[in-house]
């Protein structure tokens, strides 16, 4: 899955467009509001999926080397998140759909039934 | 007098107070005004430039104050088009600029005022000191200061063999603001060596656990990375509470977070479980009362016969 088809997926706006932007695929969808719970994923090429609008939201994605983070429920993200994504060369999307929405849309397009 | 005891107070602190001068922290082009001046036009100054104090100058020395009350006191009483001269306060305490700022906190505490002005040795008006100026300027200078220490603790270690790092990050309670710095860091020393991204992964969330511990739990302490070919030691040293019962603290689930932690995403009673997961050595001391020293290896080459 490409960015662009996790924009189309989630109605999402992208916040900031990372240097991978084109090119990365994704593999992978963790969707969860707890930090710790992120922590102890273990995959290559996945995307964050949460309502967690904090800064340490940007530190967990990358040091599990998630390529980008979805901000679902149509937060808005603080201006330190979007430095901080920024800084980390991570991709911020936001979406107006709920987790489990956003979720099952992304799972149907990684299963290539959507 | 200055509102902390300084038989108890960290020495880096006290060194602070009484090495920066009040010049360090007021804010200089004071708007004032003249003795003449009506109040009218001191009440447009103030709030052109969003200040609640207006010092009334005579030939560049300081004679007077007039603040928001007095203003209010002359558009009450119907003086307003006055000048400042006759309706200033004369009664001014003044701080001189080479006064240490120890003297601007104790004149605040004792003297209740929300400004004073500040005159050089020539008793002209250089500049004005507000409580705000104090807290942001000891702020900008204990970051400057810790910044300085870091430094210094990285200089100060043994020569490190080539091909070897080592980092040592002091970690604030509470800093969620810089929490992470650290690991991101040891992730980039990583990731410029060319090490794996699975082990740059398995290293940085060993590194962030500990680090979000030390930022959650502790009273702060340090992070210490060793990189060296064939591993990468992280070591979280901290300076207390300690934990009471270790078996507790690496059961998963257990955690001793508040909401206000568990709100930023943090305290599912995984982070010292999860450190053990992904290191290949985990060792974990603490005292109560005195703090708890956690290390963890992880290996960056398979070395036959090597005892983590």
């Amino acid at each position: 899955m490409t960015f662009d088809q996790v924009l189309e997926a989630v109605s999402g706006e992208p916040v900031h467009r990372s240097s991978r932007w084109v090119g990365q695929s994704i593999r992978h969808v963790v969707t969860c509001d707890l930090m710790s719970d992120v922590l102890v994923t273990d995959h290559d090429e996945v995307l964050l999926v949460t309502s967690l609008p904090s800064d340490q939201v940007a530190r967990t994605a990358d040091m599990v080397g998630a390529c980008g983070v979805v901000l679902v429920n149509g937060k808005a993200p603080q201006p330190s998140l979007v430095d901080l994504c920024d800084q980390l060369d991570l991709t911020l999307i936001r979406s107006p759909l709920g987790s489990f929405e956003a979720s099952w849309h992304l799972g149907q397009r990684l299963l290539g039934k959507e | 007098m200055i509102p902390i005891d300084p038989n108890a107070s960290p020495s880096a602190l006290l060194e602070l107070i009484y090495r920066l001068k009040v010049k360090d922290i007021m804010t200089g082009n004071v708007k004032s005004a003249e003795k003449d001046t009506p109040l009218r036009e001191i009440q447009k100054l103030m709030r052109e430039n969003k200040v609640s104090g207006v010092p009334i100058v005579d030939d560049g020395r300081l004679v007077g104050m007039v603040s928001v009350d007095d203003i209010i006191r002359a558009l009450d009483q119907g003086y307003i088009d006055s000048p400042a001269g006759i309706h200033m306060s004369r009664q001014l305490v003044v701080l001189e600029d080479d006064m240490p700022v120890s003297f601007a906190i104790s004149s605040f505490e004792k003297h209740r005022f929300g400004r004073f002005p500040v005159i050089n040795k020539q008793r002209e008006l250089v500049g004005i000191v507000t409580s705000r100026d104090v807290t942001s300027g000891l702020l900008l200078e204990m970051n400057r200061t810790l910044e300085e220490m870091e430094r210094a603790l990285n200089a100060q270690s043994a020569p490190v063999p080539a091909g070897q790092v080592k980092r040592v990050f002091l970690v604030q309670q509470f800093d969620y603001e810089n929490a992470g710095r650290a690991s991101t860091e040891l992730k980039k020393l990583l990731n410029d060596r060319g090490v794996d991204r699975p082990l740059q992964r398995r290293a940085a969330v060993a590194s962030y656990e500990l680090e979000m511990n030390l930022v959650n739990h502790s009273l702060g302490g340090r992070l210490i990375f060793h990189i060296d070919v064939d591993r990468v030691t992280i070591e979280a040293i901290d300076q207390g509470p300690g934990i009471p019962d270790l078996a507790k603290a690496m059961t998963e689930g257990f955690s001793t977070a508040n909401d206000w932690i568990r709100s930023l995403g943090f305290g599912a009673g995984m982070g010292l479980p999860n450190t053990k997961r992904v290191a290949d050595a985990f060792d974990l001391q603490s005292t109560v009362g005195k703090g708890t020293h956690v290390k963890a290896v992880i290996l960056l080459k398979v070395v036959e016969g090597s005892a983590v």
